[in-house]
C-alpha cells in the first residue's frame, strides 16, 4: 500500500485501525504503525488529519515502548532463575534444555 | 587443531582423516539422587582440548596456569589419579576433559574414589540411635576413600584401556605437543574430542518431573534418565509360597545375606573382587554346602538365602525388601525373621582371623543381647576344626556399612556381620576398578591355560571355601540342627574356585532394582574422539 496514492481520511482511519488492533496483544502492530506513518504524522507539511495522526503514532509508541520493557524484563528474569524456580520454572517452559540446570 | 565436530560414529572419509576413533574407553556418567548430581558431563557436541601428559607437577602448572593454548584435554598417568589432582582440575576452567590411562604401573598402593564412611547417611546410626557412633565417630571404615565418585564434574572423565592406542596418543603428543628446550609448541597441535553428554540434571525429583513432561507433552520423547533398577534374588531351604504375601504362619526364618554389586568411578567397571565377590561366592557356596543336610535331617527354622542388589546406593536392595515386609508385600515379614547373619568382605583375611561385627545399640535390651551371644556362640562352636579363628571387635564399635543395618532400622533384630576386618576395611581398593583378582591374591602357577585356571584351587578359594563351612555349618546351628550333623557340611574348594574365577573376570556394575524405591538416575550416550594435527591451515583458531 502506497501511502502517497491514498486520501487523507482513508490515511487516518488505517492509523486508528493500526493502533487499536495493537490493543489486542499485538505490539508489533504498534511498531508498524509507528513505523509507517511517522513521515506522515511528523515531516509531511500540515493537513487536516495530521493532528490526530500524531496523536495515535504517539500512543502507540508509548504502547510499544511499555510491551518492550515489560517483555525485556520478564525474559531476562526467566532466563536466568528459571534452573533456580525447580518445579515452577518447569511447568513454565515449553522445551527444557537438556544436560544444563 | 582441527576443531570440527564429530558426532557419533565416524562415517565421512573426511571425518576419518582428521580423527582417530578410539574404542576401549569407558566415561564416567552423571548419577542423580534426590538431592545432588554426581559424576561428569560433557557439552553437547563433545568437549575438545588440546592434548596434555600430566607426568609431573610441572605438566600440572602448565595445564592450570603457564601453558599457552588452553583449554587441555589431560592425558592422566594412574599414579596422578587422586584427589588433590582432580579438585585442582575442577577448580579450573582450562581443563576441558581427563582421560586416565588404566594400567598398574604407577598405581598407588590404595586407591579408593568412595567416600570414607560408606552410606552414612542411610544406614541405621543417626541422631537418634547411637548418635555418638554415627558418621563414623568411632571407626572409619574406608580412611583410604578419597571421595571422588562423589564429585560432580563438569568435564568428561574417560578411562583408557586399550594400551595400543594409548601409545597412539603418546605419540602424536611427543610429536606435536611437546615442550622442546623450554620453547612453547606451535600449531598444528594433537587435540582431543570427549563426548559424553548426559540429559540427566540436577537430582531425581528433577529429572522425574521433566522425564513426566516429556511423556506427556512431547511428540518424540527424549529419554532424560534411568533409574537404577535391578532384582534382589533370594531363596530358602524349606520352600516358601511365593505368591503369598505378608506374615507367614510357623515360619522363623534364619537370613544369610550379602550384596551383589558393586560401583567405581567409571561406568560399568567394578570388578569387586574382595568388596562384593567374596561374600557372594561364600555364601554360594554355603548354599551348596548346606543342600544335602537339608533334605536328610532338616532344621526346625528355615534358612533364607537373599542377595541385595544396589547396595552400594544407599542400599538399595535391602531397603526394598524391608519395605516390603512392612508393607506385608513379601512372602515373610519382619516376625518371621528370627536373626541375621551377613557376609561381608571375607577375602583378605590377615591369617586366620574372621570378626563378627554387631550392633551395640541393640544389644542394650538383654533378650537380643541374649540372642546375638547364642549366634556368637554357635558360630565359635561351628569354627572348630577349621582354619578360622573368630574373633568379635569391640562392644562399642558399631556396624561396619551392611544390609542389617536396614534392618535394625525397623527392627531390632539379632545379627552379625562377617568380616574380615576388625576396624578399618583391608580391602585398600574399595569400590575401585582395581578391586580385582589380583586384589584377592588369586594367583595360578604360570603354566596353565584358561580352562585349567578355570578349575585351579587358589589359596584364596581355599580360604574362601574355609568360610563357607563355618557359614553353613553356623546356619545349620542357628536353625537349630543338631551338632552331629556338622561334619557332614564342607563347602567343596573347587565349587569356591570355579564360581570366584567366573566371577572376577565377569562382574560388572549396574546396579538397578525394581520401580518404588528409585533413588539415583543415570544418563549415558558416551563416545571418545580424537583429532590429530592437520596438515592444512584452514582451521578455526
Amino acid at each position: 500500500m502506497n501511502l502517497e496514492r491514498m486520501p487523507n481520511e482513508e490515511k487516518l482511519s488505517l492509523c486508528r485501525r493500526y493502533y487499536l488492533g495493537g490493543f489486542a496483544f499485538l505490539p508489533f502492530l504498534w511498531l508498524v504503525n509507528v513505523l509507517w506513518f511517522f513521515k506522515e504524522a511528523f515531516l509531511k507539511p500540515a493537513y487536516t488529519e495530521q493532528p490526530q495522526i500524531k496523536s495515535y503514532i504517539k500512543k502507540s509508541a508509548m504502547g510499544l515502548i511499555l510491551w518492550v520493557a515489560v517483555l525485556t524484563t520478564w525474559i531476562t528474569i526467566f532466563q536466568h532463575f528459571r534452573a533456580r524456580w525447580g518445579e515452577v520454572g518447569d511447568y513454565l517452559s515449553f522445551t527444557i534444555p537438556l544436560g544444563t540446570a | 587443531m582441527c576443531v570440527s565436530a564429530a558426532a557419533g560414529v565416524c562415517s565421512s572419509s573426511v571425518e576419518k582423516k582428521i580423527y582417530v576413533e578410539l574404542n576401549e574407553t569407558v566415561p564416567c556418567v552423571r548419577l542423580l539422587n534426590a538431592t545432588h548430581q554426581i559424576g561428569c558431563q560433557s557439552s553437547m557436541s563433545g568437549d575438545t582440548g588440546v592434548l596434555h601428559v600430566l607426568e609431573s607437577e610441572s605438566d600440572l602448572d602448565w595445564i592450570l596456569s603457564s601453558g599457552p593454548h588452553p583449554p587441555y584435554i589431560v592425558i592422566m598417568e594412574t599414579a596422578f589419579f587422586n584427589r588433590s589432582v582432580m579438585m585442582r582440575m575442577k577448580s579450573s576452567s582450562r581443563v576441558a576433559g581427563v582421560a586416565v590411562i588404566v594400567s598398574k604401573t604407577g598405581l598407588a598402593d590404595n586407591f579408593s574414589p568412595h567416600t570414607t564412611c560408606p552410606n552414612q547417611n542411610t544406614g541405621v546410626y543417626s541422631a537418634s540411635y547411637g548418635s555418638d557412633l554415627a558418621n563414623c565417630n568411632v571407626t572409619v571404615w574406608n580412611p583410604l576413600g578419597n571421595g571422588l565418585s562423589y564429585e560432580d564434574f563438569a568435564f568428561p572423565v574417560f578411562a583408557l584401556k586399550d594400551e595400543n592406542q594409548t601409545q597412539v596418543i603418546r605419540k602424536c603428543y611427543e610429536d606435536h605437543n611437546l615442550r622442546v628446550n623450554g620453547s612453547t609448541p606451535q600449531y598444528p597441535l594433537c587435540a582431543m574430542q570427549l563426548f559424553s553428554h548426559m540429559h540427566a540434571v540436577t537430582d531425581t525429583v528433577t529429572c522425574m518431573r521433566r522425564t513426566d513432561l516429556q511423556n506427556r507433552f512431547s511428540i518424540n520423547p527424549e529419554v532424560l534418565c534411568d533409574p537404577l533398577s535391578d532384582f534382589n534374588v533370594w531363596t530358602s531351604t524349606r520352600p516358601l509360597n511365593s505368591s503369598a504375601k505378608g506374615h507367614a504362619a510357623n515360619e522363623s526364618v534364619v537370613l544369610a545375606a550379602t550384596r551383589l554389586d558393586g560401583r567405581s568411578f567409571f561406568w560399568e567397571q567394578a570388578p569387586a573382587a574382595e568388596g562384593t565377590v567374596s561374600g557372594i561366592v561364600t555364601l554360594l557356596a554355603a548354599i551348596q554346602a548346606l543342600s544335602p543336610v537339608t533334605q536328610e535331617a532338616p532344621p526346625p527354622r528355615n534358612i533364607f538365602f537373599t542377595f541385595f542388589q544396589g547396595e552400594a546406593f544407599d542400599y538399595i536392595g535391602s531397603s526394598k525388601m524391608v519395605y516390603d515386609m512392612e508393607k506385608n508385600d513379601f512372602v515373610i515379614d519382619l516376625n518371621n525373621v528370627h536373626s541375621m547373619l551377613e557376609i561381608g568382605q571375607v577375602g583378605l583375611r590377615s591369617g586366620q582371623s574372621l570378626w563378627m561385627h554387631s550392633d551395640p545399640v541393640s544389644r542394650k535390651n538383654d533378650s537380643v543381647n541374649e540372642e546375638v551371644l547364642d549366634l556368637m556362640r554357635r558360630m565359635q562352636s561351628a569354627a572348630a576344626g577349621l582354619n578360622v579363628s573368630l574373633g568379635h571387635p569391640l562392644f562399642t564399635q558399631p556396624l561396619p556399612p551392611s544390609s542389617l543395618q536396614r534392618f535394625l532400622r525397623a527392627r531390632p533384630i539379632p545379627g552379625l556381620v562377617l568380616a574380615d576386618h576388625q576396624t578399618l576395611f583391608n580391602n585398600r581398593y574399595y569400590e575401585s576398578m582395581y578391586d580385582d583378582a589380583e586384589n584377592l591374591n588369586v594367583t595360578y602357577p604360570p603354566d596353565l591355560n584358561p580352562d585349567e585356571q578355570l578349575v585351579y584351587e587358589t589359596d584364596a578359594a581355599k580360604s574362601l571355601a574355609e568360610v563357607a563351612t563355618l557359614v553353613a555349618r553356623s546356619l545349620y546351628l542357628q536353625a537349630g540342627g543338631e551338632e552331629k550333623s556338622l561334619s557332614n557340611i564342607t563347602a567343596d574348594p573347587k565349587i569356591v574356585s570355579h564360581v570366584t574365577n567366573t566371577h572376577t573376570r565377569t562382574l560388572g556394575v549396574a546396579v538397578l532394582l525394581l520401580s518404588l524405591l528409585v533413588t539415583y538416575f543415570i544418563s549415558s550416550k558416551a563416545e571418545l574422539l580424537f583429532s590429530s594435527a592437520c596438515e592444512t591451515p584452514t582451521t578455526a583458531y
